[in-house]
């Protein structure tokens, strides 16, 4: 392997260890089941009639004309709603405690640094715009800043209160956060003020227009998309967790995303018409359908290809790998087939999610199928994952289907390519 | 002997969970093991054997031996190909030799 690519190798290792994109990344883990909760409330109250069968008109008909929504619009309102406020908390949790300090009072700290910031309204509520994904960014940003202002303090020995002896260790602690604290909370609300006397605006708002947006911009594109998709899979093939290491980077974007077409689409907007194309769900659902690589599709080549030899290994590693794939873990598939440093497979385990992502991106872009508005937990088997990331649309399901036939095609010459260089190596070895 | 599986989320070393158990049962070896998340290791620590890193997440080898190691733990990358192919058995005798090396 030549030194450009050890050093690739290396560098992705490191942003895939780095400490502040861990935490981002572990903090969006743990908010992800609320999102999803509050993303099916959405998707319960508006869902299309199946056949004869319109839950919508029959709850209407039960309970009177939209009151059954008001449940999942509270649902809503307390989890996707206000985003950028839980992730302001869990970030912070992970990264305190990646330094092993304490994490709560982390925690807490940063919660409470975010609702200083955010903008209030003209009759002294909290402006819920800037609670939910438009300050995702600034969410992370107060993360990072208050726990390692917190952490700088915290362990300065001259800001430890000091206790005489005799006083039990337990009141000692209690004291110990206290002005490492208050220091950081002077801070925040100082910056705040300076901004809202001198300057007459909010972080918010400066972020938000300055950075949150272009970067939005930019990551609803087909390029970007493509980029992901590239990346991901380039580094799965040297056998690193691609989707992990990408992850830090591109969840706030595309979570953000998804929020939009999500919000829009609970205030009756269809599913075609919701601006955002590229969004988490779009990547999960219709590129790593059976994990990366969508090789749920080499598993299915690998079963229409090596039908009577039953015990042929690459058989048995799909075999092996099936249950797994279902619910999109392929890691079995990665290391067992391998995938992993394997140049035959290499072409077809980057080709298909970026053939995948440029056909499933067309197919929205011109209206054949809607685009996603749904969050759904990454493992939702592909089918059922088409059908409900579309808002319960068939032709979520008819362009899995397509991806999928697409993405056996592209996998079978290269995987009897595969088959024949280990025929001809057996015969090597057996001379 | 307790030891612990660490990976991005703690699924796929999950499925391997249940081939060791399989295969510590067989050769009747005391073995309590789980599969945890990265972010979740430092909470799992306790009492521990040896600790072994998904090969996906081989990156984190550095920050996981310094979590791992003033515990006197054990900690090493499975064998990729244990890995795939989901050998307990191998990946139980990876588990015990480590645990049984004096460094």
């Amino acid at each position: 392997m030549n030194t450009y690519m050890q050093q690739f190798i290396e560098i992705a290792g490191k942003i895939g260890a780095q400490r502040h994109l861990t935490a981002i990344r572990d903090g969006f883990v743990a908010v992800m089941p609320l999102v999803i909760i509050g993303s099916l409330a959405v998707l319960i109250n508006n869902f299309p009639p199946l056949g004869r069968f319109h839950l919508a008109a029959w709850l209407n008909a039960i309970f009177g004309e939209g009151n059954w929504q008001k449940v999942g619009g509270n649902i809503w309102e307390g989890t996707f709603a206000i985003l950028g406020l839980l992730v302001s908390f869990t970030i912070s949790y992970h990264l305190a405690k990646s330094y092993n300090i304490d994490r709560l009072p982390a925690a807490l700290l940063s919660g409470a640094s975010y609702i200083i910031l955010v903008p209030v309204t003209a009759d002294f509520g909290l402006d819920m715009d800037w609670l939910g994904t438009q300050g995702l960014f600034v969410g992370i940003i107060i993360a990072l800043l208050t726990t390692e202002l917190f952490r700088i303090f915290l362990i300065n020995p001259k800001l430890i209160i000091k206790m005489p002896e005799d006083v039990p260790a337990g009141v000692t602690n209690s004291f110990k956060s206290l002005i490492p604290i208050m220091l950081v909370l002077f801070i925040v609300g100082l910056c705040q003020s300076l901004l809202s006397i001198l300057a007459d605006t909010n972080i918010f708002e400066i972020i938000f227009t300055a950075i949150q947006q272009p970067i939005q911009g930019l990551g609803d594109s087909l390029p970007a998309a493509i980029l992901v998709a590239l990346l991901t899979h380039v580094l799965w093939f040297f056998g690193l967790h691609g989707t992990n290491i990408t992850g830090a980077i591109t969840e706030p974007i595309y979570i953000s995303l998804v929020e939009e077409n999500l919000r829009l689409f609970g205030m009756g907007m269809s599913a075609y018409d919701v601006p955002n194309i590229v969004t988490k769900p779009f990547l999960d659902a219709f590129v790593f359908m059976g994990g990366a690589g969508t090789t749920i599709a080499l598993l299915a080549a690998v079963f229409i290809v090596i039908r009577t030899q039953k015990n042929h290994p690459y058989r048995q590693v799909a075999k092996l790998s099936a249950p797994g794939s279902m619910f999109n873990i392929n890691e079995p598939v990665i290391f067992g087939l391998p995938i992993v440093l394997n140049p035959i497979m290499l072409i077809p385990f980057v080709l298909v999610p970026v053939t995948l992502t440029i056909i499933s991106y067309m197919a929205m872009f011109l209206g054949i199928v809607p685009k996603t508005v749904a969050m759904l937990p990454w493992t939702t088997p592909p089918i059922l994952s088409g059908y409900l990331v579309t808002g319960g649309s068939w032709r979520g399901v008819a362009l899995q289907i397509c991806n999928l036939l697409i993405a056996i095609i592209i996998y079978i010459p290269f995987l009897l390519a595969a088959l024949s260089a280990a025929k001809q190596q057996e015969r090597v070895e057996e001379v | 002997m307790r030891v612990v599986l660490v990976c991005s989320a703690g699924m796929s070393t999950s499925i391997l969970v249940e081939r060791m158990k399989e295969a510590a049962e067989e050769q009747q070896v005391y073995l309590n093991v789980k599969a945890v998340a990265e972010s979740d290791l430092r909470d799992n620590l306790h009492e521990l054997d040896v600790v072994l890193i998904g090969p996906q997440v081989r990156y984190l080898e550095k920050s996981i031996k310094e979590k791992v190691e003033p515990t006197g733990a054990k900690c090493d990358v499975i064998n990729q190909q244990a890995f795939g192919l989901m050998q307990g058995k191998q990946v139980l005798e990876q588990a015990l030799n480590l645990m049984a090396s004096n460094d």
